[in-house]
């Protein structure tokens, strides 16, 4: 997946909200939202996979993937504008997503802020916000 | 200047505007917004100044090739105060980057040529709230 984004010294920590606006590309496979503190150590990765039709949550410590979570509520379709909600809490990570369906992810390494966040895939991000 | 929030890989292209909302500081000295390929190759870098490097509410803009300065630009206006939640709009074209507020927009010309805007940083006592592409 190419690097669509990335952004460093984001400041984001436990009560914030992101809220983040965008549209998938007409030709999207998948893309993903990571959030963490560098490339290599992430606490939250968030991966629509349309060709699979399901959301992989996941995270990754010093380069290494950890396990994986699937949810296949995958309530968006290719060619799409959308927002996301992504809420940081000390214990979890809280999702809303464009109908309303909530996907949570534990905060696993109990990051208590991040700093930074990348965008890959088909995804054109056109705004977002911390709360 | 303390670095604050940066993005990169950005691909904005002329015409496009930038939109960066946020808050100064109540105690700021001084903040920037830039904009370029990378931290070292900016097309604008647009630096309110409070009180800093010897400047008194005095808006400096400049451009940086190669890690190198160019000349620096003062701008008459002053249009910032301490805690004030504003919006700034920057847009560009072959010939010059437009930065937009409520009431007075700037124009500083596209020394480098660029032709795609990759990089945005945010430095110094300005806290960054959102920010929008189109």
């Amino acid at each position: 997946m190419a690097e669509r984004f990335e952004i460093f010294n984001l400041n984001m920590k436990a009560g914030d909200t992101l809220k983040i606006k965008g549209k998938i590309s007409e030709d999207a496979d998948n893309f993903s939202i990571n959030l963490g503190s560098s490339s290599s150590d992430l606490a939250f990765h968030f991966n629509p996979r349309f060709n699979e039709s399901v959301i992989v949550c996941n995270s990754k410590c010093s380069k290494a993937w950890q396990s994986e979570h699937r949810d296949h509520h995958l309530c968006f379709s290719k060619g799409s504008s959308v927002k996301f909600t992504i809420e940081m809490r000390e214990d979890k990570f809280q999702v809303k997503l464009p109908d309303g369906h909530e996907v949570e992810f534990p905060n696993r390494h109990s990051y208590s802020k991040i700093s930074y966040m990348s965008v890959k895939g088909g995804f054109r991000v056109t705004s977002f916000k911390l709360d | 200047m303390e670095q604050g929030l940066v993005v990169t890989q950005l691909d904005i292209q002329p015409g496009e505007c930038i939109k960066v909302k946020g808050k100064i500081l109540s105690d700021a000295k001084g903040f920037a917004v830039n904009v370029g390929k990378d931290s070292s190759n900016l097309m604008l870098h647009f630096n309110p100044r409070f009180d800093c490097h010897g400047d008194v509410n005095t808006i400096v803009c400049n451009s940086k090739e190669d890690g190198a300065w160019g000349e620096e630009d003062r701008k008459a206006d002053f249009p910032f105060q301490h805690g004030d939640k504003i919006e700034i709009c920057i847009s560009f074209n072959e010939l010059e980057a437009t930065v937009k507020l409520p009431e007075v927009e700037f124009q500083f010309p596209n020394r480098l040529g660029m032709e795609k805007i990759e990089y945005l940083a945010v430095e110094g006592d300005f806290k960054v709230k959102a920010i929008k592409f189109h």
